[in-house]
Order: C-alpha cells, then structure tokens, then sequence
C-alpha cells in the first residue's frame, strides 16, 4: 500500500510541505523576470501541487523496495529516466496550464514567457523527483526494518510463551514415580490409603494442569496447589515432613502467576526434608510489606551439605518466569541460616 | 555358603513405605531373610558391619549420606541391588558393580529377578572371590573434586567436609586425616586421597604428606634442599624438593 496516498492526514500533511515550494518556484519565475509576482504565483502554486502528486508516482517506479546492492546502477538509471520523463510530463501540463490561464486573464505572450520558464521548471520537476524516489526508497528500507523489529518481538513473545509451557509442564517425574511407589506400598498395606493416595495425587495434577493454562491466578489457589503437594509428599516422608501455611489475611486475593511457588515448594521437600535425617518443617508465608506481596517458603536443609547442591534448576526457572512477567520488579532471594533455607519472592502488590 | 542357606538381605531406605513394600515382596520368598531395614545410610553402615548379610537393597537419595556414599563406606564387595526413582544413576551402579538396579516402582516380578541375580553372585563369589582391588582400580573417581571425606571407623561413620582437614598423613596402609587435633584412619593410599581432592587447595608436599594450604603460616629452610612447613597451630611437616615446587606454584 502507498505510504502517504491511502491516509488522508498524511496527504494533507505532505501537500503542506509542498507549498512553500510552489512559492519557491513562483520567486524564481519572479527573478527570472518572466512574471510579475500576482501572475507568478498563480502559475506556480497550483503547478507544483499538481506536480506534488505526481511525485507520489515515484513510490510505485520504486516498487515499494529499497535500493538493493546488486541492483544499484539499475536504480540509479531507473530513477534518472523517470525523473526525466515525469518532468517532461510535468512542463506539457505546465505548457496546457500557462495557457488556459494566460487565455482567461488575456496575457500577451504566451509562448515567449514558457520558453523562459522552461530550463526553470524541467530543472526544478527533475530535482524534486529524484527527491521523491529517494525518499521511497529510505521509507521502503524504514518499513522493512520497523517489519522486521516488529517479527523480532513478536519471536520474542512467542519464544517466552513457548519457555512457559514448558515451565508448566514441569511436573518432576520422579515426584510421579515415587509416589507411584507408595501407592504400589499401600495397596497390601492399607487399601483405603492406596485409595486416598490416588485421589491426592490426581487432584494435584488436574490443579497443576487447570491452573497452568492461566495467565494469573489468585494467591489462595497457589497455597491450595502447595498444600495439595505436601499432602502427598508427607504421604511418602511420614512423620518427617510436617507444614505450616500461614497466609496474612487479604492475601490470598491477590493475583500471582501460576506456579511460582510450586518450584521452592518442591525444592523444600527434595533438597531440604529429604536431606535431612529426622526431617522438619516446611513452613510457607505470605504478607504485605508496604507495596509488596511477599512469599517465602522456609525449609530445615543439611548444613553440611554444600550449598545450592541441586536447587539451582527450580530456582532458575522461577527467576526468570519473575523476569518475564515483572521486569525487574520482582526478585527472588535465597538465604541459608542455622540449618535452614529460606527462599523469597517479592512481586509488586496489584499487578 | 551353599545355595540352601537363605539370602539375608539388609533393606535401607529413608521412606517407611518403600521399606515396607521391600519387605512384603521379601516376606514371599522363603529363602530370603531380611536381617534389618535402616531408615539411613549411618543405621545401615551399622547393620551391615554387624550383620554380614549377602545382600543391601539401597536406596540411593538419602539424607546425609546416599547410597553410593555407603557403598564407598561398606567397600566394593558388599553385594548391593540399588533402588532409586532415577535412572541418570543406572550407569554410575553399573560402574561399582552393584548387583542390579529397580527403578521405583517396581513389581514383585522384577524384584525376584534381581534376588536371583544376588544369588548367582553370592555363588560365583564362593567359587572364586572377586578382585577386591581391581573393582576399586575400576571405579572410576567422581565428577570434580571431594567436598567431603567419609570414614567408617567400625560400624560409626564419619563426615569430615574437606575445609575441616588440616592434612593428611600416610600411615603404612592407611591414611590419617587430620582434622582440629583429631585423627581419623581411613583403609585408602595417599594417592588415591590426592587424586580426590582439590588441587587448587591440597598438595602433596611429602611422599607422606598432602596439606591444606590455608593451613600454612610458613615454611622454613630447614637444611640443604630440606624444608618444613609450619601450620598455623604450629604443627612441623617436612617439605621434599618436589613438594616445595608444587607448592609454590599454588602459593
């Protein structure tokens, strides 16, 4: 489509540019001493914004490209022939205009004052048409590197949607099998368990699927979600896992990202309880500090263990969902103390 | 031991369900007898030193130490079956040796089948006793260097994390660890321990000494081509010619 034709605002806006050089012109012709100003300008003006329109032509000898390497003496003789022929076009008009109007207001010496005017206007018309292919092709080259940051962004946006499902799809395997295990274990020993087992577990992959496919979620589903997963994890690690969830009041509404918390959860029980010889608590935080929503989860980890061993993944993972999502608004820290490991998110509050 | 003796087994696993499910696939064949079952790897060291049973089932994540970590401890020998969630370790067991390997879950099927491979390993044993060295020489040594060393002393295990050792010290077949004016014996060559650790922090400076390096105050001449390095706590070590060069290019 023509860049200027098709929007009415820019037509308008680029016949604007075009007056002043209709008086240009009319100036020269006044000089040239072929008119007097009055007679000059109502030559002039209308002329040259005929000839303004005739310029947007240049966008279609162009083709709506920019200039191509290989192809540039092409262009440059391409450009020089169409100047040349659109000027020529441009002064027989001038010739038909100079003499309707000279006609109705009954000048003498018609002919006489156009050969004077010629060498002016065939210059003038040439010049400015090479203008206007130049300025088709840098809009050309403009709108193709505009299309081309713009599919850039749009790879981008689809490259961190592409990351997310992913992210959502990570549920840990292992997490299934083992689970899978004590199922197999309950079956013999305690059938109604077996059975409670299976329903824990199928509730926290139906939640983990429901809430993945949405884009927020409210904070009170996140610590069900959590919940869900200690429930079945305690069923696996008996009396050595135990959890508290302590949620400020009013938090719960607020909107967070799904599964933002799942990963530290999981972290808790995987590097933290499961190292741990008489196990402990995973205790799970929310509250308002000024104009945040802060989330921790704090989990008794082995001190001797060397730190970080392992919970790099999950915590890489829930960096950069908090990157994508907040910008650096967010942040996630970590701090290991007196046998435990705190994990915080902070996400600006209503957003 | 003859083939009519029951297989006693040993289970260690830190989740109560997986231990149970061992037992019951256990409890329905006679001629397997389980002799323990350990909720971690310190109970399982224990047991097995007590005990003597032909076979651990061992499960491999644990707290404090894993399974691979008290297969180190137990020695080579013990004929472990590994149990695990994970299959990335499938390799690493198959490089110790290890009898066979379930992954969780597993049927009562596929668990006699690794009872009858313990057997027919108890069984080739008797008939000719495996190479204990050999499958030591085989084993090939960990990814990166040792954040800890493990030492059994009897049926206790300790952990000793190797910013805690000041050196270590070659006693005719064993090594000393030397740690805040402790001393723990380990069965290994100094060597063995040099290749373990890290070199950036470590150095042999003596046929018989590997030191810590932060653990130095200074070192002195001592006579011609002869030196000795003095701790911080103001312990002697005598520094040979090749030692003193290694260790300048890490000083």
């Amino acid at each position: 489509m023509h860049p200027i034709l098709g929007r009415p605002a820019r037509l308008l806006a680029y016949l604007g540019v075009w007056v002043p050089l209709g008086m240009l012109v009319a100036a020269l012709l006044y000089l040239q001493g072929v008119f007097g100003w009055l007679e000059a300008t109502i030559v002039a003006l209308p002329l040259v914004l005929a000839y303004g329109f005739l310029c947007l032509s240049a966008w279609y000898v162009t083709g709506g490209s920019p200039v191509d390497r290989v192809g540039a003496w092409r262009n440059a003789v391409t450009a020089v022939i169409a100047s040349f022929v659109s000027s020529a076009v441009w002064l027989m008009i001038a010739r038909g205009w100079l003499a309707i109007v000279g006609g109705v207001r009954g000048w003498p010496a018609i002919t006489p004052a156009f050969r004077l005017a010629a060498p002016t206007l065939f210059g003038f018309g040439f010049f400015l048409y090479l203008l206007a292919m130049a300025a088709s092709y840098l809009a050309a080259a403009f709108a193709i590197s505009q299309e081309a940051e713009k599919r850039g962004l749009e790879l981008q946006v689809l490259a961190r949607e592409a990351e997310l499902r992913a992210l959502r799809a990570q549920i840990d395997p292992h997490f299934l099998f083992n689970s899978l295990q004590s199922i197999s274990a309950l079956t013999t020993l305690d059938a109604a368990a077996a059975r409670r087992m299976c329903l824990l577990l199928a509730d926290f992959l139906r939640d983990t699927l429901a809430l993945g496919s949405r884009e927020r979620i409210a904070l009170s589903e996140e610590l069900a979600l959590a919940r869900r997963f200690l429930e079945v994890e305690q069923v696996r690690f008996g009396s050595r896992l135990q959890m508290t969830i302590d949620a400020q009041p009013g938090t719960e509404k607020e909107e967070v990202p799904p599964l933002v918390l799942q990963p530290l959860v999981e972290n808790a029980v995987t590097h933290g309880i499961a190292h741990v010889l008489e196990g402990g608590v995973v205790r799970i935080a929310t509250a308002r500090q000024m104009t945040w929503l802060v989330l921790t989860v704090d989990n008794p980890c082995d001190g001797d263990r060397p730190a970080g061993r392992g919970t790099g993944l999950g915590l890489r993972n829930v960096r950069e969902r908090l990157e994508s999502e907040y910008g650096r608004d967010a942040r996630l820290r970590t701090e290991e103390a007196d046998g435990r490991f705190i994990a915080r998110i902070d996400i600006p509050l209503g957003s | 031991m003859t083939e009519h003796q029951p297989l006693r087994i040993v289970i260690v696993d830190d989740e109560p369900l997986a231990r149970s499910l061992v037992r019951e696939y256990a409890s329905s064949d006679p001629s397997l007898e389980v002799v323990a079952d350990c909720a971690n790897g310190f109970e399982a060291v224990k047991a097995v030193s007590e005990l003597k049973p032909d076979l651990v089932l061992l499960d491999v994540q644990m707290p404090k130490l894993d399974g691979f970590e008290v297969l180190e401890l137990l020695g080579r020998e013990q004929a472990v079956v590994f149990i695990t969630a994970y299959d990335q370790y499938a390799l690493r067991a198959f490089e110790v040796h290890a009898v066979d390997y379930l992954l969780k879950p597993f049927s009562a099927d596929r668990f006699q089948e690794a009872m009858d491979r313990a057997r027919e390993r108890r069984r080739a044993k008797s008939a000719a006793p495996m190479n204990v060295d050999e499958i030591v020489r085989d084993a090939k040594p960990k990814a990166g260097p040792a954040e800890r060393v493990l030492i059994r002393d009897g049926a206790n295990v300790h952990v000793l994390p190797v910013d805690k050792i000041d050196y270590v010290e070659a006693q005719d077949d064993y090594v000393a660890f030397k740690s805040e004016g402790k001393q723990y014996l380990k069965d290994q060559t100094l060597s063995a321990v040099e290749a373990a650790l890290d070199p950036a922090r470590f150095v042999r400076i003596h046929r018989s000494f590997i030191l810590n390096i932060d653990r130095i105050a200074k070192v002195e001449l001592y006579a011609k081509d002869s030196r000795i390095a003095i701790l911080r706590d103001g312990t002697r070590l005598p520094v040979s010619r090749a030692g003193y060069t290694r260790l300048s290019q890490l000083l």
